[in-house]
């Protein structure tokens, strides 16, 4: 098993390595927002289970059924807490000269690099909690499909609207605009 | 050739066939939208009863709506060309005008149904660079007067967008092109033959159901009345219905993927040209398509045990799609390439100096044994234990399934490889047949590293490389080689200054 490839006209170890790229992590805030928007999702949940078994004459509401299915939903959330809590750290990312990498994940772990000159354009987005604790999330959207489109979510307005300008700077610099 | 130019200086109507082809068009999507009302006046109308007389008279005044609506629509659609720009001035009740400057324009198609043909016009479909549904058709010009047109639109983007180069090589370009691939009869029936005859099968029986559907809300209560009756005999004859059944289904599927074929690609020609590449196909559907060789994203080429035989590839070329609802237009297929027709389309669209066999990198042999455990084993111990209860001994021809998955997982690993240079990465794949995928590093818009935690802990990893026609995948590679290829892609797409779309 060779390590790097033999053939190619610049040995990939010379190059500057992705995981070594200087990291920054999201600010703290967004863990609030991931728990509120679960803690609404697993609410709705709750309140939707109770109401299907307190109105619909066909399942018995007794205690054993109600602590069933709304202990089952509670188990649920308690394991969406510990894997949003646990991935947080997770998700980091690094501006370098000419890409931008952003990586996340627990189980599944991915990490993304999207040279500026592939970038088409990007936006700020903000969603209704993100409102409550003034963050905003990075869209970068890329030619074609949706495949290969970045969301860097957990951002204060000043770092997002900096980095948006970066990489649209960049953009306009590096790539031919079609 | 200027003369005809000239006339598209003041604004222009289309050729007269318009009027029919803009009818049989509007017909058509009457009819797909209300042929079970149709049919059910066709079965009413015998019985004499008023409402069919109604719904008649209902589809009269649809087809003197459509009639009506045509001709208005080809009286109030104009065309010229502007400074420049080509633009479209159509509408009924709501005028709307179209102004495309010519170096928007990607591409210029001809189509040509049965109608078409015959009067000799074709209809064409401008491409226009931009991110929504972006395509105007005019229903039908003259063939001469469109290639006119065509070449003329052509030749002032090209002096638009590089107003150094002169116009004379320009017009040798349109000249100069050079045929890769006829599908000769004998060609055409060998790829009919050896088409995907379960898909035609899967096909025929969505659509034997979707009518029914509509013709009776109950399809299940209609079998179960037809059945009732022949308990007894369906026991007895039950087998030889089956078998009879099943062949004829088969036949029936054969027939109608080799029809479909010969319709869609009777007379093929795939020819290589300056710019590009241009296909044109089709019997009672002529089309005609150009392919921009910049946006090419991938090349791919396919076979299947029976195309094997034939030594014959299905070579599809991605380009750029710009919206998901061109994705049909942005996949172009070409069945029945011999390889050496592959090479050179390869080397006419990619540069060719790079196109050669590299070092087959092999992937992890743990995607093998996870492949075989989720799709061969569990499912083996599973049925197997669970029909035990039911049939005791029998249950062990479900070892039979166990084996075969391990050897079809076999076989999918050992093909599965892929290479890489300083230009190109080509993924190897297939279980029964090959599969190659081709594309160029450069035109890579986001490179991705996935690791599941199981492939943590084997220190393996899968890269996905995008580009703007899709991804490819290579799985489970060692995390040393992914990241190589990480780095050394994101250099080359960084330092490369060529054009990726």
């Amino acid at each position: 098993m060779n390590e790097t490839f033999q053939n190619l006209s610049v040995n990939p170890n010379d190059l500057p390595s992705v995981k070594e790229a200087d990291f920054n992590h999201i600010e703290k805030g967004y863990l609030k927002v991931s728990l509120i928007s679960g803690a609404v999702f697993f609410l709705l949940l709750l309140i939707g289970g109770f109401c299907l078994i307190f109105f619909n004459d066909d399942i018995e509401g007794s205690v054993k059924v109600y602590s069933i299915v709304l202990g089952s939903i509670i188990l649920l959330w308690g394991l969406n807490i510990l894997v949003t809590v646990k991935a947080f750290p997770k998700k980091q990312y690094a501006l370098r000269e000419r890409d931008i990498i952003y990586t996340k994940g627990l189980l599944w772990w991915e990490r993304t690099s999207i040279p500026f000159n592939r970038i088409q354009h990007a936006e700020l987005k903000q969603g209704p909690v993100d409102r409550m604790f003034k963050l905003h999330s990075l869209k970068i959207f890329t030619a074609g499909g949706q495949s290969s489109d970045l969301v860097i979510p957990g951002l204060r307005e000043d770092t997002a609207s900096r980095l948006k300008e970066f990489v649209l700077g960049k953009t306009a610099i590096d790539g031919n605009d079609d | 050739m200027e003369m005809t130019i000239d006339q598209y200086y003041t604004p222009q109507r289309q050729s007269r066939v318009a009027i029919g082809i803009i009818l049989i068009k509007f017909l058509r999507m009457t009819i797909r939208s209300f042929w079970p009302i149709l049919l059910s006046f066709f079965i009413g109308g015998r019985n004499n009863d008023s409402f069919g007389m109604i719904i008649g008279y209902i589809a009269l005044g649809f087809a003197a709506f459509n009639l009506i609506g045509s001709v208005l629509t080809y009286f109030r659609f104009y065309f010229h060309i502007e400074e420049g720009a080509f633009i479209i001035d159509k509408g009924i009740l709501k005028r709307t005008k179209t102004n495309i400057p010519f170096e928007r324009i990607q591409t210029i198609n001809f189509k040509q149904n049965l109608l078409h043909q015959i009067f000799g016009v074709v209809s064409l479909e401008i491409d226009t660079a931009g991110a929504k549904k972006s395509e105007l058709t005019i229903d039908a010009l003259k063939k001469e007067d469109a290639e006119a047109l065509r070449s003329f639109i052509l030749k002032e983007k090209a002096q638009i967008e590089s107003p150094l180069e002169s116009t004379e090589t320009d017009v040798a370009i349109e000249e100069d092109e050079q045929i890769v691939l006829h599908l000769g009869v004998s060609d055409l029936f060998k790829v009919g033959v050896s088409q995907n005859h379960l898909k035609s099968m899967g096909i025929l029986f969505a659509f034997v159901f979707s009518t029914l559907n509509e013709v009776t809300e109950d399809v299940p209560e209609l079998i179960a009345d037809e059945l009732s009756g022949y308990d007894q005999t369906i026991l007895n004859t039950g087998w030889v219905m089956f078998f009879a059944s099943v062949i004829i289904v088969g036949i029936i599927s054969f027939l109608y993927s080799l029809i479909t074929t010969v319709l869609r690609n009777y007379d093929l020609k795939l020819s290589i040209k300056q710019g590009g590449l241009k296909l044109v196909k089709g019997l009672l559907n002529r089309e005609e398509i150009s392919v921009n060789k910049k946006k090419v994203q991938v090349i791919s080429w396919s076979d299947n045990p029976i195309r094997m035989m034939f030594k014959m590839f299905t070579l599809q070329i991605e380009q750029a799609s710009s919206a998901e609802a061109d994705q049909l237009k942005s996949k172009i297929k070409v069945p029945g390439s011999y390889q050496t027709q592959v090479d050179s389309v390869v080397k006419a669209v990619f540069p060719e100096e790079f196109y050669r066999p590299e070092e087959r990198h092999h992937v992890s042999k743990l995607l093998k044994y996870r492949l075989f455990v989720f799709i061969g084993l569990f499912p083996t111990l599973i049925g197997a234990g669970i029909s035990y209860y039911f049939i005791e001994w029998e249950a062990l021809y479900f070892l039979i399934w166990g084996l075969f998955i391990w050897l079809t997982v076999s076989a999918y690993y050992r093909k599965r490889t892929y290479e890489v240079n300083d230009e190109f990465l080509k993924n190897n794949r297939g279980t029964f047949g090959h599969i190659y995928e081709l594309t160029q590093l450069y035109k890579v818009q986001s490179v991705q590293i996935k690791q599941s935690w199981y492939q943590r802990r084997k220190r393996i990893a899968t890269v996905v490389l995008s580009n703007a026609a899709g991804a490819l995948k290579v799985p489970f590679i060692p995390i040393e080689q992914a990241e190589a290829l990480e780095s050394f892609i994101l250099y080359g797409v960084e330092s490369d200054q060529r054009e990726w779309m």
